[in-house]
């Protein structure tokens, strides 16, 4: 900001004289006028910027030449010659030709790709408002799904691309303008203002120069740097409020009847007497505000000489939870700086520091839905005698935590803070190659601080001690590359360009932590230090670990007469997580494009560029525990009179025949544009094979091996189509521009290997300690698992009608209204043989659709976001219209359940022994439908003239406000919580759901 | 221009350099952890390791080990499973032989037992090769067998035939996955083998070191080899085992039954085999688990596995009152041994029958603060010389030496003050025994294995007590009148009566391991 100032008043400094005044209009072939092309006396820092009608006004030397320039448009230099008046018409650029595009380790011409990238513009992105700008990326590119991970304040969404070929974790490879990221790294540090585009590698003849860690495809994110120019500082605002929807649940009187009901229905005596209550709370309104803020502000400045261009940029942005506790705050720095310091040398210094901070928003949503409306907030004021403020509040029921206790109890917060730095020095040796050096540091460290307060609230809900803990991490991950480049066109029609290199990536973590109890004072936030803490218990723990690749790589591409296009790289890894016989990976691949629309036989005059490209290549994954391959010792404690020993044991067992997971990717993909480019289109198919799949494998218990064993167990195939459509017209004072992306994907296990060939998840033991979910070989990955039912008996004839082939009644314990299972075995049982898959989470398709329409000073934009044939595992309706466990149920429930009067219900009658297990086994009575489409943002802007400032505009914004499904649950964007997304995802926990948001915001820009 | 080179250049070499070679860069060595494959260098670490063993006899917390035998334990007329505010198919399911096969604790007890037998089998596979002197090798070899013993025993008498692994290094091979279910005479084989190898190297309790007090003794080995015995209806063997137990002279009762099961009582002259708990603020691995487990939900506690009216009338039959006082505490009475209750809140609202074990309650004076599970410095005692004792008497008995077997009843009831009828004899004297055993080992955890050994014209007593006709079923639906039990529904009164002689002497193969071990595991008939 000081820099920008500064430089601003060296601008002022030019005024010289021998000057004249130049203005004119700047507009496109249409007549439209452009709004902010540059305008630079050449030679000088002198410059200005055209308005809002395209009008610009510019002091310079009467002889200087002056350079028009726009993005999307070819740069015109003028003599001014000593004429004041000067319009011009800039010419769309062919953008295709010019664009460079980063690629890992270096850049090429756009054209000249030919495997599989989707580019998103940061523009776009910041349209969202989200703490995570992965969030902006949902619906914005074929093949990559965004799965969110509920509506905590500072959650971090996964991203998913072109679905799994990991039984691990299948988040992409990250790398922030060349420098690798630990896997699962959060994009929360990033403020989304600051970035140029994402650049999405799909397909491995793309990614396979990353090797051994781009095996769930690479997503490249470059941030913006200076141009030589005026200096613009743009101001960016935005305030909002975020609401969550309500869930009604029963109130006491509805709640009394559906729990009598369950044991009269029972032949039971009544389990209440409405006469002995008088509360009727209604916790969603005790523990969630209607509206939370949700706040940004973001100041950017950028420009610079010839010499030296710089981009700087500082953000503030605030989210608070719908809880009273909850909130993430970020502010991020960033200062690119160019330096070219001859004509040979260029230096490149990136720094970006950071700090967010977090309390834990509560996950109290579980409880809110479960406890009873009969149950008080508090205790009566005479009960309260003698408690702190922690133990005031009344214990419910049945056995439900009290939340708004849980909420007050509640003292978690974490720091971090970030330095983030990249240095690239760029030498051209000769006009045609280039050495790089480049080294990027990442440095984390974050501290989490959880206070746990004395309480009491019955002699099972108690803490006796308060404590106090603290955590400590660091992380630093550094990369340096070494890279020659070598480009040179041969007689007009053969480019080359080449690339070899020698590549160090390191990953460092360590961590420290603290727990101590015995905090002297439950209330007082100053002592909640472990310094202040005088009790007994003290623990501590610390530990430190490396990732370490060292690598080879190479890359070739040639291109014929533009006509041909052929990429090939191979990448050498050998990664510190194996054992020394396994370290090294080859990993290679080869693509082919074919532009035929530039051969002379091809005459269209419709068709403006069509082109067919192939791909294969193979790219890997080291995403397993770390220590893998060691056997180690862990230890314990034990009494030998009176006295506490040491003991030893096997911790983990190794492998030491652990290796790489490999994937093999063929990518095949045809792009076209219609009508001037004011059509474009895509569609590509791919099909990825991984093999030695890296799996924690649990082996049978009688072999006492304690947890997982790391190995390689077999082969996912996932497979395929990506489908881009884009519109973009202008039609006199009106332009449209439409894209539209849909992508199918099947993942499938192929092949596993003996002994796991059924690989399970989410094991729930309220359902019977079965897992809810399987991968089991040769059919799709992580589907649901469990009984098939079909409906609900409606009579006693029904009930005796439903009997295996040798007349066995095959429910003797159901009764009407209860849920008839299918016998799958027909052996006249139902049990574990007749379990069966019965859902799958995975959309049969999904995408997006972007909308932007501008009519002269208002422009309007919308992002729809949808998926379609995914199965959701509703895990709240296992208790929401049955009570189990005295739970509340769902306003209305008596009416959605089974009884002689409603006969036409879709859940079973209600009963308190369930002697049929209705709810005590999983079922797909709890598997929905859950397609939905949703209107992700919806954006009407207006931009006004105010003096003194290139641009003004202003906008209101909704994210989330429309949502079409037939899913009953609360959000159909069920959140996936881990990285293991083939166990995790599909099953609805109730988490905190997607807000609605409201927004205002004002662009500014001088 | 020079310069600018040179300045790469030593950029680059830096670079290099800062990371000194490239085997040291891609060498990551496992951190903060040992290695399993240079452990065994010193004796220390021998011990070490197997003090790890000795981990997993009661589990490192209450799920392991603890709390499945205590299902074991409800599963008897001696329990309810007791809180009925939380019933649970995987616990009240299995008291009442709704047997629940997929029940945790029989997946967690399963599993516990077998990373025990692990752990021995690399401690018998790596010892003999550490450099250390004969007698503590023996020795350490010695407690691993014992110890994989203790563990077979427990899986063959939970679940009949199991999988027998002996080696360590078998685990690395791919075959060990083809494991199938050994019979129950191999398992009791190497059981007997190991027990038998054991004795012979074992002290006795006094000829260790007093800092390795808790360590398995030759007494255990021999009073667990009598317990084999007796369970194998080898009755000589088994009373001759206990008499060398006897004859030892290392044990003897204590004079006072209420200081069997005391804080202030470790290692009594009773004790045998006893995992002691202390109360350590920082670690909660060595303190007891059951006080809370086991406890009222009035007091703390979780209230799971209450005592019955059946047991109580048991003792009252006898006229018991020193050993029901120490045993039973009830709702609204005073404890016995703890001065500051006067009024006991056994919350019957949610304790079937406002019963509490006595003998995992801690007086309030002796608990220390915090009151938490994992720190109740109460020990918990496996073998304890009154049970050897009425294992002699049991075995003399069915060896037709009922002579012997009477002094080794009256033993046992003089304590209590109880007359003992020496005229008894035939089947009398026999229920008498076996009488005694219950009021004497009441909520100890044998009565499951009791009474499914113990049989009755061959067939199994567990069988004449639970079932449609079991005198325990028909006790509660036809016969008692106990305030608590029939008042408080929470847990159903016909406990039992879904019992099958032809499925319930033995619990269900966890089937997460038919699961694991692809079918190779075959599941016990009936589940």
């Amino acid at each position: 900001m000081k820099n920008s100032i500064l430089i601003g008043f060296m601008l002022l400094s030019f005024s010289v004289f021998g000057q004249v005044t130049v203005s004119g209009n700047i507009s496109s072939e249409n007549g439209e006028p452009i709004l902010g092309a540059n305008i630079l006396e050449k030679g000088t820092l002198n410059g200005a910027v055209s308005d809002f009608d395209g009008n610009y006004t510019i002091t310079v030397n009467e002889n200087a030449t002056l350079v028009f320039s726009y993005i999307g448009y070819v740069t015109q230099e003028v003599v001014v010659n000593g004429s004041s008046k000067i319009d011009i018409t800039l010419l769309a650029s062919n953008q295709q030709l010019d664009e460079v595009v980063v690629i890992g380790y270096g850049t090429v011409e756009k054209d000249k790709i030919s495997s599989s990238i989707s580019t998103v513009e940061g523009a776009e992105l910041a349209k969202i408002v989200a703490s995570n700008p992965a969030e902006a990326l949902q619906g914005r590119a074929a093949g990559v799904q965004v799965l969110s991970s509920g509506g905590n304040p500072g959650a971090s969404p996964q991203i998913l691309i072109r679905g799994i070929t990991t039984n691990n974790n299948s988040q992409p490879l990250i790398v922030i303008d060349g420098v690798l990221l630990p896997n699962g790294t959060s994009l929360n540090f990033l403020n989304p203002m600051d970035i140029e585009n994402f650049q999405i590698l799909k397909d491995a003849s793309a990614s396979a120069i990353y090797g051994s860690r781009a095996s769930n495809g690479v997503v490249l994110i470059t941030t913006k740097r200076g141009k030589e120019g005026k200096t613009t500082i743009d101001v960016d605002l935005s305030y909002g409020v975020q609401q969550l929807e309500k869930i009604e649940m029963a109130g006491a009187d509805e709640y009394i009847q559906v729990m009598n009901l369950r044991r009269t229905n029972d032949g039971n005596q009544p389990l209440f007497d409405p006469l002995d209550f008088t509360a009727d709370t209604d916790w969603w309104d005790e523990t969630i505000e209607n509206y939370a803020p949700i706040a940004n502000a973001n100041v950017r400045a950028s420009g610079g000489s010839e010499n030296i261009k710089y981009a700087g940029s500082v953000s503030f942005f605030d989210q608070q939870s719908n809880y009273t506790k909850g909130w993430y705050q970020k502010i991020t720095g960033r200062f690119n700086v160019d330096f070219k310091i001859s004509d040979k040398v260029s230096l490149k210094q990136d720094l970006s520091p950071r700090i967010e901070r977090f309390e834990n928003t509560p996950g109290s949503l579980f409880s809110i839905l479960r406890i009873d409306p009969l149950t008080d907030v508090y205790l009566p004021q005479n009960e309260r005698e003698g408690r702190n403020q922690f133990s005031i509040f009344a214990p419910s029921n049945n056995n439900v935590p009290n939340p708004v206790g849980g909420i007050a109890r509640l003292f978690n917060e974490t720091t971090f803070f970030g330095f983030f730095s990249n240095t690239q020095l760029d030498f051209k040796i000769t006009p045609q190659l280039t050495f790089s050096s480049q080294i990027g540091l990442n440095i984390t460290n974050d501290r989490t601080d959880i206070f746990r307060p004395q309480y009491f609230t019955t002699p099972n809900q108690q803490r006796e001690i308060n404590d106090i803990f603290r955590r400590s991490r660091q992380s630093l991950d550094y990369v340096l590359n070494n890279t020659l480049n070598y480009r040179n066109t041969f007689h007009e029609k053969h480019y080359v360009n080449l690339l070899v290199g020698v590549l160090y990536d390191s990953q460092n973590f360590n961590y420290v932590q603290a727990f101590r109890d015995g905090v002297p004072s439950n209330d007082n936030p100053d002592l909640r230090y472990l310094d202040a803490a005088v009790g007994d218990n003290i623990q501590v723990a610390g530990n430190e670990a490396e990732d370490n690749i060292f690598s080879g790589i190479f890359r070739a591409i040639y291109s014929y007469d533009n006509k041909y296009f052929l990429t090939s790289t191979v990448r050498v890894d050998q990664s510190s997580r194996f054992p020394e016989d396994n370290r090294t990976g080859i990993f290679p691949s080869t693509s082919f494009a074919w532009d035929i629309d530039s051969e002379d036989f091809f005459n269209s005059s419709l068709i403006s560029n069509l082109r067919l490209k192939v791909g294969v290549g193979q790219v890997g994954n080291q995403n397993i525990n770390r220590n893998g391959q060691f056997f180690s010792v862990g230890s314990g404690n034990y009494v030998f009179d009176g006295t506490r020993v040491v003991t030893n044991f096997l911790s983990q067992f190794g492998n030491p025949r652990l290796k790489w997971e490999t994937v093999k990717d063929t990518n095949i993909g045809l792009e076209a544009a219609i009508f001037d480019n004011a059509l474009t289109f895509s569609v590509e198919y791919y099909n990825k094979t991984s093999e030695d799949l890296l799996f924690n494998v649990e082996l049978p218990n009688y072999t006492g091996i304690p947890g997982l064993v790391a190995q390689n167990v077999g082969s996912f195939e996932s497979k395929g189509i990506d489908f881009q459509l884009g519109y973009n017209k202008q039609v006199g004072d009106f332009s449209i521009g439409l894209n539209l992306n849909l992508s199918t994907n099947e993942s499938k296990a192929k092949d596993l290997a003996v002994g796991n060939e059924q690989l399970f998840g989410q094991k729930r033991e309220d359902l019977g300690n079965r897992f809810i979910k399987i991968t089991e070989e040769g059919g799709r990955v992580g589907l649901f698992y469990g009984f098939k039912t079909d409906g609900i008996f409606q009579s006693q004839t029904e009930l005796n009608s439903h009997t295996s082939d040798d007349g066995t009644i095959i429910q003797p314990n159901a009764q009407v209204g209860d849920l008839r299972y299918e016998d799958l075995n027909g052996d006249g049982v139902i049990n574990d043989d007749d379990l069966q898959t019965i859902g799958d989470p995975f959309a049969d398709f999904y995408g997006g659709l972007t909308a932007n329409f501008q009519y002269k000073n208002i422009d309007l934009s919308m992002q729809w976001y949808g998926t379609y044939g995914n199965d959701v595992f509703n895990y709240p309706s296992t208790f929401l219209y049955s009570g189990i466990q005295n739970v509340n149920v769902a306003r209305g429930a008596v009416n959605t359940v089974w009884s002689p009067d409603n006969t036409g219900a879709s859940f079973p009658r209600l009963t308190e022994l369930d002697p049929n297990g209705n709810y005590l086994r999983p079922s797909d009575l709890f598997i929905e439908d859950a397609s939905y489409l949703r209107l992700r943002n919806i954006q009407l802007g207006y931009n006004f003239k105010i003096n003194g400032f290139q641009r003004c505009r202003l906008y209101i914004s909704g994210q989330n406000l429309l949502t079409f499904t037939n899913y009953s649950g609360f959000d159909p964007e069920v959140a996936a919580n881990s990285g293991n997304i083939i166990n995790d995802f599909g099953v609805d926990y109730a988490r905190n759901p997607v807000a609605k948001t409201y927004l205002l915001g004002l662009n500014l820009s001088l | 221009m020079k310069k600018t080179f040179l300045f790469i250049v030593i950029i680059c070499t830096v670079g290099m350099n800062v990371n000194c070679s490239k085997e040291e860069f891609l060498d990551q060595p496992l951190r903060g952890r040992q290695q399993l494959d240079d452990f065994f260098s010193t004796p220390e670490n021998a011990v070490l390791f197997v003090n790890g063993i000795y981990n997993k006899v009661n589990g490192e917390s209450w799920f392991q080990a603890n709390f499945p035998r205590q299902i074991n334990e409800m599963a008897t007329d001696d329990q309810w499973s007791g809180n009925t505010i939380q019933p649970r198919p995987d616990i009240t399911g299995i008291a009442a032989y709704n047997v629940f096969a997929g029940s945790t604790y029989f997946n967690l007890f399963w599993e516990n037992h077998y990373i025990g037998i692990t752990r021995a089998n690399i401690s018998l596979e790596r010892i003999p090769n550490v450099d250390i002197d004969d007698e503590l090798k023996n020795r350490l070899i010695a407690e691993a067998s014992f110890l994989r013993a203790f563990f077979y025993f427990d899986l063959v008498r939970s679940f009949g035939g199991v999988p027998i692994v002996t080696t360590y290094n078998e685990l690395l091979e791919p075959e060990i996955r083809d494991k199938t279910r050994a019979s129950v005479d191999e398992v009791y084989a190497l059981i007997e083998e190991d027990l038998t190898k054991a004795i012979s190297v074992l002290p006795l309790r006094s000829e260790y070191a007093a800092s390795d007090l808790g360590r398995a003794t030759k007494g255990a080995a021999q009073t667990l080899l009598a317990k084999v015995f007796l369970t194998r209806e080898r009755w000589a063997e088994a009373q001759a085992m206990a008499l060398n137990v006897v004859q030892s002279g290392e044990y003897t009762l204590e004079p006072e039954f209420e200081n069997i099961y005391s804080v202030d009582n470790p290692h009594g002259v009773e004790s045998i085999f006893e995992i002691q708990y202390i109360n350590d603020p920082q670690f909660t691995d060595i303190g007891g688990q059951l006080s809370t487990t086991n406890g009222s939900r009035g007091d703390q506690g979780w209230g799971w596995g209450v005592p019955t009216s059946h047991l109580e009338n048991a003792f009252l039959s006898e006229g018991d009152s020193i050993r029901l006082r120490s045993t039973i505490i009830k709702h609204g009475d005073p404890v016995y041994g703890d001065p500051d209750v006067t009024e006991f809140d056994g919350e019957p609202s949610e304790n079937k029958s406002g019963r509490t074990n006595r003998k995992y309650y801690i007086p309030l004076a002796k608990r220390p603060e915090p009151y938490q599970r994992g720190q109740h410095p109460l020990s918990y005692i496996h073998l304890r010389y009154a049970d050897v004792l009425l294992m002699h008497a049991e075995a003399a008995y069915f060896s037709n030496d009922e002579n012997t077997a009477k002094s080794s009843l009256k033993l046992i009831r003089d304590r209590v003050e109880l007359d003992t009828n020496m005229s008894l004899t035939g089947t009398a004297l026999r229920d008498a025994i076996w009488k005694e055993r219950r009021l004497e080992l009441a909520l100890e955890q044998h009565r499951l294995f009791d009474l499914r050994r113990q049989k009755v014209n061959g067939i199994s007593r567990l069988a004449t007590i639970m079932g449609e006709n079991g005198s325990f079923v028909k006790y509660n639906t036809e016969e008692s009148t106990d305030p608590f039990e029939t008042t408080n529904l929470g847990e159903a009164q016909d406990k039992g009566i879904l019992f099958d002689i032809n499925v319930h002497l033995l619990w269900p193969i966890p089937p997460a391991e038919i699961q694991l071990s692809q079918g190779n595991i075959t599941q016990n008939p009936g589940y």
